[in-house]
């Protein structure tokens, strides 16, 4: 598998490790809020991977973590700049939850896992990746919250957001499951 | 020991070097957004002033202090800050010529998501004022506490309007 598609789909940073849903459950209640933050978030993601991956031998270990927050912390209130002087209602409504995104484990975990470890090009490739997979995942469970609220005005509100999450992630484990029954009748295949 | 002391003083350097990168970056992007930020806030500041008063005017004045926005004979619009939970808020207030709150938006404020919810234009918490019957709000009662003492100073304020009469 790709390194780009093992980043979005075998360790979906939402499905498959459970990172960054505090803003997954916070902005999904409408698809706009949604691209909006996936947006965000992927382009906190790459610059700072590309960043950590070029400078990754120049830091020592022991002020890593400063120096990864930090050059993530800048992208973030750069996008937060661009986003109040070019998106300036999408900003209003998500602000919040794109300054907040200096602490997303997902990006951090990133940034240790990869970045500070493989060079430009694999980083670029996986942290576009895991972006893909983050939007896709907030995407899906926006979409489906906006069409649930319809209905069911709970979808739309906060508790809405953790039972809809949680039955998606049912959903996925289910699915997975299946996959991996069906692979294991032809062994030798690679998971 | 001295093998040490070079570590720390290795992190320190590199720390601070990418700290002052970080800082000048940040500096250029902002001068960059500055203009269009500006021009984004005058145009929702004029939005709402035109929601209140229902006429096109040309929005001006200084950040921070309590600023008449329009007036005329029977209507008047005032703007002003507050602080509120998550810092400070902006909002405008309509006063009519009887001296009732004729309606009031907040422009900008940074209470948190779900809790500042009532501050958003349409909310019913807001047309409230116009009643003269407004509560605190449970959860928001930091938000809804604050909001409700800069209107009232920002009414007592039009009400003493001369343009009003």
């Amino acid at each position: 598998m790709s390194v780009f598609a093992a980043a979005a789909l075998r360790r979906n940073p939402v499905w498959a490790q459970l990172l960054g849903l505090c803003p997954l459950l916070a902005v999904s209640n409408t698809v706009a809020n949604a691209a909006g933050l996936a947006v965000a978030s992927a382009v906190v993601l790459t610059g700072s991977a590309t960043v950590v991956a070029l400078v990754r031998k120049l830091i020592p270990k022991d002020v890593r973590l400063p120096c990864f927050v930090l050059i993530i912390a800048t992208f973030t209130t750069i996008v937060g700049l661009a986003m109040e002087a070019y998106a300036f209602a999408l900003h209003q409504r998500i602000a919040l939850f794109v300054q907040i995104i200096v602490t997303n484990c997902m990006i951090l975990g990133q940034i240790e896992r990869v970045a500070s470890q493989e060079r430009v090009g694999r980083t670029l490739l996986d942290a576009l990746g895991t972006s893909a997979g983050f939007a896709a995942a907030i995407l899906v469970l926006g979409a489906t919250r906006e069409l649930l609220a319809v209905g069911f005005p709970l979808a739309a509100m906060p508790a809405g957001a953790f039972l809809v999450a949680g039955m998606l992630l049912a959903l996925v484990r289910v699915v997975e499951e299946r996959a991996a029954k069906h692979r294991s009748g032809n062994p030798g295949s690679p998971r | 020991m001295a093998a040490r002391r070079v570590k720390a003083m290795q992190g320190i350097a590199v720390l601070g070097t990418l700290a002052v990168l970080a800082g000048g970056v940040l500096a250029w992007f902002s001068q960059v957004t500055e203009d269009a930020v500006q021009h984004n806030r005058k145009a929702a500041e004029a939005r709402v002033v035109r929601e209140l008063a229902g006429a096109d005017v040309e929005v001006a004045g200084v950040a921070g202090e309590d600023d008449v926005l329009f007036c005329k004979p029977g209507l008047v619009v005032l703007r002003g800050d507050g602080r509120g939970y998550g810092g400070a808020f902006r909002l405008a207030v309509a006063v009519r010529g009887d001296g009732a709150v004729a309606g009031v938006r907040v422009i900008e404020h940074r209470e948190t998501p779900g809790f500042g919810d009532i501050l958003n234009a349409g909310a019913a918490w807001l047309d409230s004022f116009r009643d003269g019957k407004v509560h605190a709000v449970t959860g928001a009662t930091v938000t809804s506490t604050a909001v409700i003492a800069t209107v009232e100073r920002l009414t007592a304020r039009g009400r003493q309007e001369v343009c009003l009469r």
